[in-house]
């Protein structure tokens, strides 16, 4: 079952137009990346999925039920994690999540184990500071819990590593890694490394439409262009190579960088063979030869060309 | 129901360690007391200032140029201080994006506008009490509270057009994102009432006179039924600022 269905979407603001056309879904139980360059309108569609921003057009379910701009029923089932959290600094973790808790209608018990269980996993159990003297990675931490608290089906999260250092962005990876069997993540990023290490599914969001989406493997498989990296010894190495005329018919398409070249080829392994003999017979030594596989990177990249 | 309750306590924790709660406690304590003092101690301090030869007729204070002190003080600099500490209760969080939070949680959005209300009002009723008291005991003990008519009557003026001023503090504060444009939209509202009450004919409608003819019921020259219709108005005017200001907040992209 999908949980969240984005339909034609469009949202302009004044002459602006944002998102133009936008489709896509997220199936229940998937870590979803959505990607996209700053400024391409991430945070714009997530705000319309939570009912804070009105759609010009399209329409937006979740779990089955349509999203309405202002007063959101939806919104129970989501648990939502801005770019930037803030909350009130002149509270404790904990008394701001028995102020979640109490909005959402939970029973005391509930909210008292579960606070406990939420500040255990992002590691702010001990912290009877006031809010207000939390470093950023700490804001992010209790804004990851009081997203789950409310065991959401579905966990938005706006750009939740973008603004950490090394360790707070591998402290919030893993805890999303950790959630991901009890609820859908929704995550968008333009860091790509951290969309690769925990999402099953991506979106590319690129002039206000979904220009790529599916799993990962998938559409690894769908931009399937195989490479073959060479590293020579010396430039001149590198000339004598490309010089060759067996090699010629495999350097339609390649790359040079300083002493290293690229082949694309749809017939890798007759590319690898062909390149073999080639330095065999120049007796060529190469530092590195290397199969590439495509990486989100290189995918995103050529995409949003 | 609970969702209110706990935005409410949300709301008073938030004047307490914030210490706007204590802001207008202070403030308020001090009006209180300033209103009786002033008027027993302006003519000695006169007196004192005289020079030889110099002389200035003062009539002795009674227990009335103290209330009119209290009712100057508190419609005046009172007010401002109300307006300046409140506008900022929407501002802030718009500004912070704090709402964010709390709303995506499911909080409907009436809510946050009746807790603020609430709180506000509850903020305002008892620093106005503390005062009013204070001012009283003073007054009693300088003068004793003979020939005063319509006291209380006259107090619940002021309060009920605090109660007003609160109400369009809030719906100030759901039409614009920063407390500037709040503190304009009552100084605006303000204007406009004094502005209604140049034409003779509104006078009597006017939610101003509140707070023009408390000294006036004191001494019987105006009685409580001449403001009946302007006391009506004033709580329509209340039911009606809260509820635009919940159907604006309701559109407002957050």
């Amino acid at each position: 079952m999908d949980i969240l269905k984005i339909e034609h979407l469009y949202k302009s603001f004044g002459q602006n137009e944002v998102i133009k056309d936008l489709t896509f879904s997220v199936p229940e139980n998937s870590v979803f990346g959505f990607l996209g360059q700053n400024g391409s309108g991430k945070t714009t569609t997530m705000k319309m999925i939570l009912g804070l921003l009105k759609p010009k057009e399209g329409s937006i379910t979740v779990c089955g039920e349509q999203v309405n701009y202002g007063q959101t029923k939806t919104n129970r089932f989501i648990g939502y994690l801005p770019d930037v959290p803030e909350f009130y600094n002149y509270m404790t973790p904990f008394e701001y999540l028995k102020l979640c808790g109490e909005i959402t209608g939970m029973s005391s018990n509930d909210i008292m184990m579960k606070s406990e269980e939420l500040l255990d996993l992002v590691g702010l159990t001990k912290s009877n500071k006031r809010i207000g003297s939390f470093s950023r990675g700490m804001k992010q931490r209790l804004g990851i819990a009081q997203a789950l608290l409310n065991s959401p089906r579905l966990l938005i999260c706006d750009e939740p590593t973008s603004a950490l250092d090394p360790i707070g962005r591998k402290e919030i990876l893993d805890i999303l890694q950790q959630v991901k069997d009890k609820t859908t993540v929704l995550f968008s990023t333009h860091i790509l490394s951290d969309a690769e290490r925990i999402c099953d599914r991506i979106a590319v969001l690129h002039d206000g439409k979904a220009i790529l989406s599916g799993t990962l493997t998938e559409i690894k498989a769908q931009h399937k262009r195989e490479s073959l990296l060479i590293e020579f010894n010396t430039h001149i190495d590198k000339k004598n190579f490309i010089a060759s005329d067996k090699i010629k018919p495999f350097l339609k398409d390649f790359e040079q960088m300083d002493r290293r070249i690229i082949i694309h080829t749809q017939d890798i392994s007759g590319g690898q063979s062909t390149a073999l003999e080639v330095l065999v017979e120049k007796s060529i030594l190469p530092i590195r030869l290397e199969i590439l596989e495509p990486t989100l990177e290189s995918l995103f990249m050529e995409v949003i060309k | 129901m609970r969702a209110y309750i706990a935005f409410t306590k949300k709301e008073l924790l938030e004047s307490l360690r914030t210490y706007k709660l204590l802001i207008m406690f202070m403030v308020f304590i001090f009006f209180g007391m300033l209103a009786p003092l002033t008027a027993k101690l302006t003519p000695k301090l006169l007196e004192s200032l005289m020079t030889e030869g110099m002389q200035i007729i003062v009539s002795e204070p009674t227990a009335l140029d103290s209330w009119t002190q209290f009712f100057k003080t508190v419609s005046q600099i009172g007010f401002i201080v109300v307006t300046v500490l409140f506008s900022g209760m929407m501002a802030n969080e718009f500004d912070r994006g704090t709402f964010i939070n709390i709303l995506t949680k499911g909080l409907p959005r009436s809510t946050v506008i009746l807790s603020k209300f609430t709180v506000a009002s509850i903020i305002w009723t008892i620093s106005y009490l503390i005062s009013f008291s204070l001012c009283y005991l003073y007054t009693i003990y300088f003068w004793n509270g003979d020939g005063i008519s319509n006291l209380i009557f006259s107090v619940s003026c002021l309060w009920l057009f605090g109660i007003l001023l609160l109400a369009v503090i809030l719906l100030g504060g759901a039409i614009f994102r920063s407390s500037y444009g709040c503190l304009m939209f009552v100084v605006g509202f303000i204007a406009l009432l004094f502005l209604v009450n140049v034409v003779p004919s509104f006078q009597s409608y006017n939610p101003i006179v509140l707070i023009s003819k408390n000294m006036s019921l004191l001494n019987n020259e105006t009685v409580p039924e001449d403001l009946r219709v302007a006391i009506l108005i004033s709580i329509v005017f209340i039911f009606i600022s809260i509820f635009i200001a919940v159907k604006i907040f309701n559109k407002k992209s957050i």
